[in-house]
């Protein structure tokens, strides 16, 4: 029976249809919104994992293909299909919503509309990872991006920490750390990376001769050397963009920090990958010329990602930022990755993208978690968490040491095959930087796991007898750890479905 | 024909106006209303062809596009206006809608004129009832301004126009547009210098950087209504007579305009869309936002394509729509709040749910955001222009919309997040309201889908080259 339906649509779409729901129907009573939201999660979920079992990796290539014809005159077609990178991508995507509907599901002011825009963005992310016609990619795209604006303006929270130092005042006055800011934000830039990214495709488009907006087309279509040069750097700055390369990463910080649990969860661990999957797909895909000539750019900017990024990290006094800037650092080892053109570091970049979305969503979910029993995000006035509250306190260690990259965790595998891909690259260089990240960040994971959960306990009369996780929270954090656990220790399963993907790539490139 | 059924209904609203009843006098907008509604419906039904006076009147596919639009955007202007408090037209509104026909009737002939003296007659009967217009509350003193500024640049610009008629009439020896094309051909300079002269005249009417001085002003003086409709209709008139001097049959001798345009455009996005930014009254950021259109449609312009040209048609009804709805519904709410600060939006969403999802959707249009009109209307210039090979300048464009949706999303802020500052609902007046949903129909049709709207636009542009 599942073969005959049309499961790309059918998991794009749902939840769609359950933000539908939820507006038409769900006016004033919270549970059924939240149950309407978890169903709108669960069938994508469901679908997924089948996907997974049911892609044919000895065939490879884009599976599942559906058509149909949108607006022939400009050959614009509802075109979809996965090859392996999308699978795990979509995978990782279903798994962040599912766990992210759990856990904001204390959302107390205009939860209709919170879920509601939140299922609508998911409907994006889902549309760019599977469609194949570069004008759908785009409209799907856009979805993503631009209910965030309300998500973060509505439902977001003002930092705690405010800003100081020799700048203070300036920060003061233009209201950095506000979730106003951070909304604006947060959307310019998206959207400043859009129009990137339209011109680039626009260019495509015209030089192959305005027929077709199909990336299978398109791939066919050997375009002028200098040609793929520009486009590659459109692509690469508009989708570096959002996936947080320096110097353009500084939404990141401010607007994850802002930005309520789900949203936070989702966008840093899904939506930054749809900026390095952009990369990959229509970049090295497209225009591949472009790719090897920058490809010195991309991992030098990724090497300061990587550095910067955790240098960053090691500096901040509040919960959430610490995340957020980890999460530049982790997607410069992404960009990294992609940079070296080889088997192994596109393997690890976009294990890494899956790693981090896991990792990063967990983290996200236990600083709302946190925050929402302990009220504050100062990490200097926590500590001692873990005696009242062992089941976070678990969950975020397990995060940190996939964080730092210990083995047994999904994040070191990403790590390793990165690194050994820069090794085998053109810039063996890149290595170093990559391993003094990976030193970085231990130091910083583990002093804030020291300080807020075994650290000494908190003598401040607001921190005593906190809560552990309850109900619907679990859910979140029991799927999350399991799952990192899970690709740490078997890495396989996650590796075969991506290397059906990147083998060819390379192969196309000319570079295997 | 069409002309000649205006005259006769401006003559009616005119005789109308000589009976006087009690106020608040509205009939004079019902019977406009009543007859504008029934040229557009009649314009739909005709064909192209027909040529009056020796050629100097063709109604071409072009201008035939052109009066429907005018026609429409002038109908939904008087339907909304029907939503005015009354005491604005207490015992004028005969003159207020005599005044407004007749600039109608100048746009008319002007999309159909083949011949200088008649396009500059044209040009001026478009005109002046516009000045007269912005200044209807002569009582007030920022309407007096506004009025006076405006008509003096605009006479200014007219004076220019004629000026640069006059070399082209002293080169080529007729006034016959057609003649143009030869003369450029051979090279002759004071025929170059007469188009540049044009140009800087139309510039001021169409509003173009450097010659956009005096839009903010008239803009806040008039009354909003009328504002939807000048901020669409006369802009349209403009692009119209670019089109007839500058591509029509220009062939290869076009290539002398693209980097005079281009260098325009691409001032005009950039001056417009910086001057919005710091804007707190809805109607100067909608008047900077609005330059900043006018140079995405020059940039169509720029392109010297059929391609291009009919792309700046398909931007203009796309523009009507989005534009002429946002200022409805600027007056809905500054009818409420007294004026039209952008504090007057606050917490809209909830005071209205209607006005500002309108609003919101209006505002996305403006801004270029897919599956509204204004998306497709940007994407469709952006790739006329990157077909012939102008990246730099589609690039430039296409970071700018970036700065637009800024200001664009401060307004959506104001309606979405912030709280309302009193809960009471916004009333709101039918026909406004109508009028307003009109708009936010033809916005969303046109996004979900453009196709039918692009055919018409390419074949209203197909002949001109």
């Amino acid at each position: 029976l599942v073969t005959v339906l049309p499961v790309l649509s059918i998991v794009t779409w749902a939840p769609f249809v359950a933000a539908l729901v939820i507006m038409a129907w769900a006016r004033r009573r919270p549970l059924l919104v939240r149950w309407a939201a978890a169903a709108g999660a669960a069938v994508p979920l469901g679908l997924s994992v089948w996907l997974y079992f049911a892609y044919d990796r000895s065939a490879a290539g884009f599976q599942f293909r559906e058509s149909m014809s949108l607006v022939p005159s400009f050959g614009i077609s509802y075109n979809l299909g996965i090859d392996g990178m999308g699978l795990v991508l979509v995978l990782l995507t279903a798994i962040i919503l599912f766990a992210g509907v759990f856990a904001s599901w204390t959302v107390k002011t205009r939860g209709q509309e919170f879920y509601a825009l939140l299922l609508l963005l998911v409907t994006g992310v889902f549309g760019v990872f599977v469609s194949l016609d570069l004008f759908v990619f785009f409209l799907f795209y856009e979805i993503a991006v631009l209910p965030m604006y309300l998500l973060i303006g509505i439902w977001g929270s003002s930092g705690e920490v405010r800003p100081q130092g020799i700048f203070g005042w300036a920060f003061s006055r233009t209201g950095v750390g506000t979730k106003e800011y951070a909304a604006m934000k947060l959307t310019l830039y998206l959207l400043l990376g859009s129009a990137f990214i339209l011109v680039g495709i626009l260019a495509l488009y015209t030089a192959a001769g305005s027929t077709s907006f199909s990336f299978l087309d398109l791939q066919q279509v050997r375009f002028s050397p200098r040609l793929q040069c520009w486009v590659f750097l459109a692509f690469y700055i508009g989708f570096g963009i959002l996936a947080g390369i320096w110097p353009l990463h500084t939404w990141s910080p401010d607007g994850h920090a802002s930005a309520p649990t789900a949203v936070s969860m989702l966008h840093a661990g899904v939506l930054m990958k749809l900026g390095a999957y952009g990369v990959v797909r229509l970049g090295l895909g497209l225009v591949p010329g472009g790719a090897v000539e920058w490809a010195w750019l991309v991992g030098a900017i990724a090497c300061i990602n990587i550095v910067y990024g955790a240098l960053s990290a090691m500096a901040q006094t509040d919960l959430k930022y610490v995340v957020a800037y980890s999460s530049v650092s982790h997607m410069g080892i992404v960009m990294l990755g992609i940079a070296t053109l080889t088997e192994q570091g596109l393997n690890g970049a976009v294990f890494q993208m899956v790693a981090h979305g896991i990792m990063t969503g967990l983290f996200f979910a236990l600083v709302g978690l946190v925050y929402e029993k302990a009220h504050s995000r100062a990490i200097f006035t926590m500590g001692g968490f873990a005696q009242m509250m062992p089941g976070i306190a678990t969950a975020f260690a397990v995060g940190g040491f996939s964080s730092l990259g210990l083995p047994a965790t999904a994040g070191f595998v990403a790590e390793f095959l990165t690194f050994v891909g820069a090794w085998g690259s053109a810039h063996p260089w890149w290595l170093f930087p990559g391993v003094i990240g990976a030193f970085l960040t231990s130091i910083y994971v583990l002093r804030v796991v020291r300080q807020i959960f075994w650290g000494p306990k908190s003598a401040d009369p607001h921190f005593q007898d906190l809560p552990d996780a309850q109900g619907p929270e679990w859910v979140a954090l029991v799927v999350l750890v399991c799952i990192l656990v899970l690709f740490g220790l078997v890495p396989w399963l996650i590796v075969e479905p991506i290397d059906s993907a990147t083998v060819p790539l390379l192969m196309r490139m000319g570079l295997m | 024909m069409l002309e000649i059924a205006l005259g006769v209904l401006i003559v009616i609203v005119l005789v109308l106006g000589l009976f006087r009843p009690a106020v608040p006098d509205r009939r004079a907008g019902w019977v406009s209303l009543i007859g504008l509604v029934g040229l557009s419906a009649w314009s739909f039904d005709l064909q192209p062809g027909g040529s009056l006076f020796g050629g100097t009147f063709v109604v071409d596919s072009l201008a035939l596009f052109a009066q429907r639009l005018f026609l429409v955007s002038a109908a939904v202007s008087v339907l909304a206006t029907l939503g005015l408090p009354s005491e604005r037209f207490a015992r004028r509104g005969a003159e207020y809608h005599v005044a407004l026909l007749a600039s109608l009737l100048g746009m008319l002939v002007l999309a159909a004129a083949r011949e200088l003296v008649l396009l500059f007659v044209a040009f001026e009967l478009m005109s002046i009832p516009l000045y007269f217009l912005t200044g209807f509350q002569k009582r007030d003193d920022v309407a007096s301004e506004g009025a006076l500024k405006f008509f003096l640049v605009g006479t200014v610009s007219s004076a220019v126009l004629l000026y640069g008629f006059s070399f082209i009439f002293g080169v080529t020896g007729t006034t016959m547009m057609s003649a143009i094309p030869a003369a450029l051909a051979s090279g002759q300079v004071l025929a170059k210098l007469g188009l540049v002269l044009v140009l800087a005249g139309v510039g001021f009417k169409i509003a173009a950087v450097p010659f956009h001085m005096w839009v903010p002003d008239s803009y806040v003086a008039a009354a909003t209504p009328f504002v939807a409709w000048l901020s669409v209709a006369p802009k349209a008139a403009g692009f119209i007579v670019v089109f007839r001097l500058y591509l029509e049959g220009a062939g290869g001798a076009g290539a002398l305009w693209v980097p005079v345009v281009s260098a325009m455009a691409g001032l005009t996005i950039v001056a417009g869309n910086l001057m919005a930014i710091p804007q707190v009254n809805v109607k100067r950021l909608l008047a900077y936002s609005g330059i900043a259109h006018i140079g995405y449609m020059l940039m169509g312009v720029a392109a010297m394509s059929a391609n291009g040209a009919g792309m700046v048609l398909f931007y203009l009804v796309a523009y009507l729509f989005g534009n002429m709805g946002a200022f409805l519904v600027v007056q809905a709410v500054g009818t409420g709040h007294g004026s039209d600060q952008m504090d007057g939006y606050r917490g809209l969403s909830q005071r209205s749910p209607v006005l500002a999802l309108s609003m919101l959707v209006f505002l996305l249009s403006l801004g270029g955001i897919p599956f509204v009109a204004g998306f497709w209307a940007k994407l469709f210039i952006f790739q006329a222009i990157i077909n012939q090979h102008m990246y730099g300048l589609a690039l430039l464009g296409a970071v700018l919309t970036v700065v637009a949706l800024y200001y664009y999303l401060v307004l959506a802020s104001r309606m979405y997040i912030d709280p309302p500052e009193k809960p009471e609902p916004v009333a709101l007046a039918v026909p406004l309201l109508i009028a307003i949903l009109f708009c936010a129909a033809g916005v969303v049709v046109m996004g979900v889908y453009p196709e039918p709207w692009v055919k018409a636009a390419l074949q209203a542009t197909a002949g001109l080259f």
